[in-house]
């Protein structure tokens, strides 16, 4: 029996795949025809958490984390090895189907657009598969044509479309069927600046006024805070952190890279930050801001002669991750030597 | 009431299919009717050289030049339905699972049965080899004053319906492979249908047993226009019912049916690491 409350609950669900592992050896070869070598990767390792309705989510993970493994065992793409997976109360590998009529899901990298027709076509097409009520498709339509700003886009063919347009078309698409729970699986990947403005905006819209429960994976941490409430942290196939990014930073710091372009090509001397590489004229610093408010940095900066660039960003999630591992090693072994000395 | 609602959800998705595929037809109607002429004249080359033949030497094998010409529209309907139901790669179906196009399907809120029957539906742009073969059934009904009965249209709705089966199972057969191996088996429903399908369309009336037997088996070309064409000729070959193409189909389906099942649940348990845009939603 599953929690009415949740949007989203995985129970100690467990994922692996196999590799086959080749060389380009003779004897590699060889051995590959008598007894081939098989890797047994897992991707999710007795993985819980719980996703109440309305909630904001960001999932994060390096490349290969399992992000989307944990996107297609959701929507039902992909069975478990083990454990329990439900979606607004529904088994996605046993109701797909009904739970289709109240999920959405959007892959980066992917369209469900209609090639060689214009965007309304698709967006017809959809209402028909999908069997929407006349009035919700009217009142959803008008929706996300103002939201998204796509009023222009409907007669386009999809092939037409930059990719900036083509996500706009394709979240415009996905929310005709007014989805309780969305996946977005990398949706800003590729898109400019102003795009994922307008995307970020739109999804913080439809999660704050319609009460929609969005899970988002990236790996851009700028993006992910910028849009969610809730961060939960794969590595390795478990869950290394779930928590506020508020709570992620006072275990980590406030990890940033601070990119410094100069004129003269010297690099400038930083208070607490580690400088990770210089190319062009570009250095680029490691920083933590809790130690070192922007503020602080900034006047810093102002007094350095020929800055004539600087970029503030976080630090990928590969740092992060490697903070977390850091700060619970530390208190690992504080509490080690605490125990010692008792 | 669960019926009549499934029912119409199904004319509702050939609907829809139908209404893209006349959108393109009227978008792009230059190409659109490129495509349905070079399908026309494609079929036509390849019945054809086979009625040549037929002409030359008065007949073939015991078959007359205008049963011939029969089984050649029959096999012009075939070729005609196959474009008509088949233009989503639904039936080569090897190129969806092999790209890793699979998981669009999964996104939608029907069962995969339901979206494979329907979305293939090119009424409107596939139309041409149905019509051609229609005329040519006519033409050769005429010139054979065969007896249209009720009955004889009932057998040669069955004998559509059957040949339309072993050809689709055939092809889920095989193209169950790139379940296993994506990349090497991508095309191999293409291979295996259009590979064979000149064959398919040859009379193997005269030919020994052993080219008969194995063909009406191993490798069902023997169904695809010459067993049924005979059957609905009032003679079917080999002293064999002409309900064979019926059972066949229905074993065949049945092995198609399970084959396809144990690569699908390879599919949602192992997943696919490839994923290939093209020629999807066209």
């Amino acid at each position: 029996m599953f929690h009415t409350d949740f949007a989203v609950s995985f129970k100690n669900v467990t994922k692996t795949f196999t590799q086959w592992q080749r060389d380009n050896t003779g004897k590699g070869l060889i051995k590959n025809l008598i007894k081939p070598e098989k890797l047994t990767i897992t991707a999710l390792d007795d993985v819980t958490f719980t996703i109440r309705k309305g909630e904001f989510v960001a999932y994060a993970g390096p490349n290969g984390a399992g992000k989307s493994t944990t996107m297609k065992l959701l929507s039902g793409m992909l069975l478990p090895d083990s454990g329990n997976i439900s979606v607004l109360s529904m088994s996605p590998q046993k109701q797909r189907t009904k739970l289709m009529q109240r999920l959405g899901i959007l892959f980066g990298n992917r369209t469900e657009l209609w090639w060689d027709h214009p965007i309304i076509q698709s967006f017809e097409w959809k209402k028909v598969v999908w069997g929407i009520p006349d009035e919700m498709y009217r009142r959803n339509l008008e929706m996300v044509t103002e939201l998204l700003d796509i009023g222009k886009l409907l007669k386009t063919f999809a092939r037409e479309l930059s990719l900036g347009q083509r996500m706009k078309a394709d979240l415009a698409m996905m929310l005709l069927h007014s989805p309780e729970v969305i996946l977005l699986d990398e949706p800003t990947l590729g898109l400019d600046v102003v795009a994922k403005r307008q995307m970020i905006d739109f999804l913080k819209k439809i999660n704050k006024e319609n009460g929609v429960t969005i899970i988002v994976t990236s790996h851009d941490m700028d993006d992910l805070e910028e849009m969610a409430e809730r961060i939960l942290m794969i590595s390795g196939g478990k869950i290394a952190f779930d928590g506020s990014f508020d709570d992620l930073r006072s275990i980590t710091g406030n990890l940033t890279r601070v990119a410094v372009t100069m004129e003269h090509g010297f690099s400038p001397q930083i208070d607490n930050g580690r400088l990770l590489s210089s190319d062009n004229g570009v250095f680029e610093y490691d920083i933590d801001l809790a130690k070192t408010p922007v503020t602080v940095l900034l006047n810093q900066l102002s007094q350095v002669n020929g800055v004539r660039d600087v970029e503030i960003k976080k630090a990928p999630i590969e740092q992060v991750i490697a903070g977390l591992y850091k700060a619970w090693d530390s208190c690992d072994t504080a509490s080690h030597m605490a125990q010692s000395i008792s | 009431m669960e019926v009549r609602k499934k029912l119409k959800r199904i004319i509702s998705l050939f609907g829809i299919a139908a209404k893209m595929d006349l959108a393109w037809l009227l978008r792009d109607t230059k190409f659109a009717l490129a495509a349905i002429a070079s399908d026309m004249i494609s079929n036509i080359s390849v019945i054809s050289s086979v009625y040549l033949i037929a002409i030359r030497f008065g007949g073939i094998g015991g078959m007359s030049v205008d049963e011939v010409m029969f089984m050649m529209a029959y096999s012009t309907i075939v070729t005609g339905l196959f474009i008509m139901f088949g233009s989503g790669n639904n039936i080569h179906i090897s190129r969806i699972i092999g790209r890793g196009q699979l998981e669009h399907l999964f996104m939608q809120p029907n069962s995969l049965k339901l979206q494979l029957i329907t979305c293939g539906f090119v009424p409107f742009t596939g139309n041409g080899n149905l019509l051609t073969g229609c005329v040519l059934l006519l033409i050769s009904i005429n010139r054979l004053q065969l007896k249209v009965t009720p009955w004889w249209i009932a057998l040669l709705i069955v004998n559509l319906v059957a040949t339309m089966v072993i050809i689709v199972a055939r092809a889920y057969i095989v193209s169950s492979a790139a379940f296993y191996a994506p990349v090497a088996a991508e095309e191999i429903s293409t291979t295996a249908i259009d590979g064979t399908w000149q064959l398919s369309t040859f009379p193997l009336s005269g030919m020994p047993a052993f080219i008969q037997i194995p063909l009406l088996t191993i490798l069902p070309e023997g169904l695809m226009a010459w067993f049924p064409s005979l059957c609905l000729l009032g003679r079917p070959p080999l002293n064999l019912t002409e309900f064979y193409p019926l059972a066949y189909a229905l074993i065949l389906a049945l092995t198609a049916s399970f084959i396809f099942r144990k690569g699908l649940n390879y599919y949602v348990t192992k997943g696919s690491n490839r994923y290939v845009p093209y020629g999807f939603r066209r």
